[in-house]
């Protein structure tokens, strides 16, 4: 079964983690950042090692997002709709494995990632069950 | 490192960077920005700190982080106004062209924003001022300095270009195959103007203008790399060497300008010449034959002359009358009159002109009245060359052309 595994930010986040501090948040340094990437790329590992990681990716800075829809029946791009502080999708990781508390047991790893002051308090990750098939869907 | 040396490196990854940035996150005219910023980081930190390892990363990465910035200031202004900036989606990404998938991606970032800066909707005066800026990457003040334009004024045309270039919402890839052809006639036809913009104005600090002149060189080189096998581009690059060639004798220590037939053709630059007469010698058989191939013939023709008298004038007729052929500038039917007088004396070039007299477009120009001036004084009527020197002369507003068509009817007049 695959499930993914979601973690958010907001670009004011995404601030802080190259340097800026931000609306009272401090600025990620040069070591935080590094032991960050080092988490990440053992977890990883350690994932694939195992067998369960089917993909992994992280997002680049919100600004850069362009949402399309309909008006009056024609598409229409808006661009960076997100504000400064609205958390969103910072990166993902899709597994698979047994079961969702086995999903669950390798988010709640993520809850080790190192970190500045505050952020791991703030932080959070979703696990969600990844549809097959339209069938699934319908159940 | 040597600044000089930085600086060329500079110019020559600057569309590059700007090409990556656009194709990666779009905004043309904020990634514009965002990559002259990068430019002037790099000019005052590499001749103090050393090149980067890898040049061309240090300059993206710096230029992303400098459009991110950019883009987040200009979104939360239009949160503030309440105006969420929305772009209708062209119809070129709806419905992809066929052509799309095929290499579309690898093609050179180069090419697309020369493509991109020479769009049709533009004006000249915009095209050439963005091509500068985006592919060359001239500063706003070095192209105002070029064009004698006050700097506020440029920015401005720069401006007005690039939000129209956003407006339009033109993708950035290669046009597709038939609307190719066309736009590449323009990317040309402005690095043409370009070109003549530094070589044949004779007003202005001329240091300056022949900047434009070798930036406009350049700009060819880099377009015949991407296409070696266009032969108008390779024609174009080599009739800018072989006019460029006589730059050192085409003026006078004064300023003056000197015909090219007395002009002291050993301070023509061999090596340009060499280079031209290759290019255009490759580019020839391989055709279609364009007007930039055969104006490259006619000057490699003249480069090659040891004198004015020794030229092979009846060929330079003959490529003249292919010319006349393929455009209808009158321009070409003056040059073809005065090439005849040479081959073939100067009466047969005067019934030319007295034919080419009935063009308006050409019958009220002072060059009309200069070629006709000099063909009277080769064949003897010094009267009728003196009047039509004054002619010329007062429908000419370039001084030092007025000073040179004074003299040659001051000369006429003592010796009648």
């Amino acid at each position: 079964m695959k499930y993914m595994i979601l973690t958010y930010g907001s670009q004011l986040d995404y601030d802080t983690m190259a340097g800026q501090p931000a609306a009272g948040r401090p600025a990620w340094s040069g070591a935080d950042f590094a032991a960050l990437g080092a988490f990440m790329e053992s977890f990883a590992a350690e994932l694939a090692e195992s067998g369960e990681l089917v993909e992994t990716r992280g997002l680049a800075n919100p600004v850069h997002t362009r949402r399309i829809r309909l008006q009056e029946g024609v598409p229409v791009v808006t661009d960076g709709p997100y504000a400064e502080t609205q958390e969103v999708l910072a990166g993902y990781w899709i597994v698979e494995c047994d079961s969702f508390d086995r999903a669950t047991e390798i988010a709640a790893r993520l809850a080790g990632c190192p970190g500045p002051p505050g952020v791991a308090e703030r932080a959070f990750a979703d696990v969600r069950p990844i549809a097959e098939s339209q069938a699934e869907l319908e159940l | 490192m040597p600044d000089r040396a930085a600086e060329d490196l500079l110019r020559e990854l600057a569309p590059q960077v700007l090409g990556a940035l656009v194709r990666r996150y779009g905004h043309f005219d904020s990634a514009e920005d965002a990559v002259q910023e990068a430019l002037l980081a790099a000019a005052t930190q590499w001749p103090a700190d050393g090149i980067p390892a890898s040049p061309r990363g240090w300059l993206i990465t710096v230029a992303s982080r400098r459009l991110t910035d950019l883009l987040r200031s200009e979104q939360a202004r239009q949160r503030r106004e309440d105006t969420v900036a929305r772009w209708a989606l062209p119809a070129e990404l709806l419905a992809p062209a066929a052509d799309q998938a095929a290499g579309a991606a690898d093609a050179d970032d180069t090419l697309i924003l020369l493509f991109l800066c020479c769009h049709p909707s533009l004006s000249p005066a915009s095209q050439i001022a963005l091509t500068l800026r985006a592919v060359g990457g001239l500063t706003t003040a070095e192209i105002a300095r070029a064009f004698l334009v006050p700097e506020a004024a440029m920015t401005r045309r720069i401006t007005r270009a690039k939000q129209n270039i956003k407006d339009s919402g033109i993708p950035f890839r290669l046009p597709p195959g038939p609307e190719r052809r066309d736009r590449l006639g323009a990317v040309l036809h402005v690095l043409y103007l370009i070109f003549n913009e530094g070589y044949a104005s004779t007003s202005g600090p001329s240091l300056h203008r022949q900047e434009l002149s070798a930036e406009a060189i350049r700009l060819a080189r880099m377009v015949h790399r991407l296409l070696p096998g266009d032969a108008e581009v390779t024609g174009l690059l080599a009739l800018m060497l072989l006019t460029d060639a006589r730059r050192p004798a085409r003026t006078g220590p004064d300023g003056s300008l000197i015909l090219m037939a007395e002009q002291d053709r050993s301070r023509w630059d061999a090596s340009q010449i060499a280079e031209g007469v290759a290019l255009i010698t490759e580019a020839l058989p391989h055709g279609p034959t364009g007007p930039y191939q055969l104006q490259a013939a006619i000057a490699a023709v003249h480069d090659e002359a040891p004198s004015a008298e020794a030229t092979d004038w009846p060929q330079i007729v003959a490529l003249y009358e292919l010319l006349m052929r393929i455009s209808g500038n009158p321009m070409v039917a003056l040059n073809h009159a005065v090439a005849v007088a040479m081959a073939r004396g100067p009466r047969a070039g005067l019934d030319l002109l007295a034919e080419l007299g009935a063009d308006q477009r050409i019958a009220g120009d002072h060059r009309f009245y200069a070629v006709r001036a000099h063909l009277l004084e080769l064949a003897g009527d010094h009267a009728a060359a003196h009047d039509s020197y004054q002619e010329a002369a007062r429908r000419t507003t370039n001084l030092p052309q007025q000073r040179y068509l004074n003299t040659r009817a001051a000369r006429l007049s003592g010796d009648s």
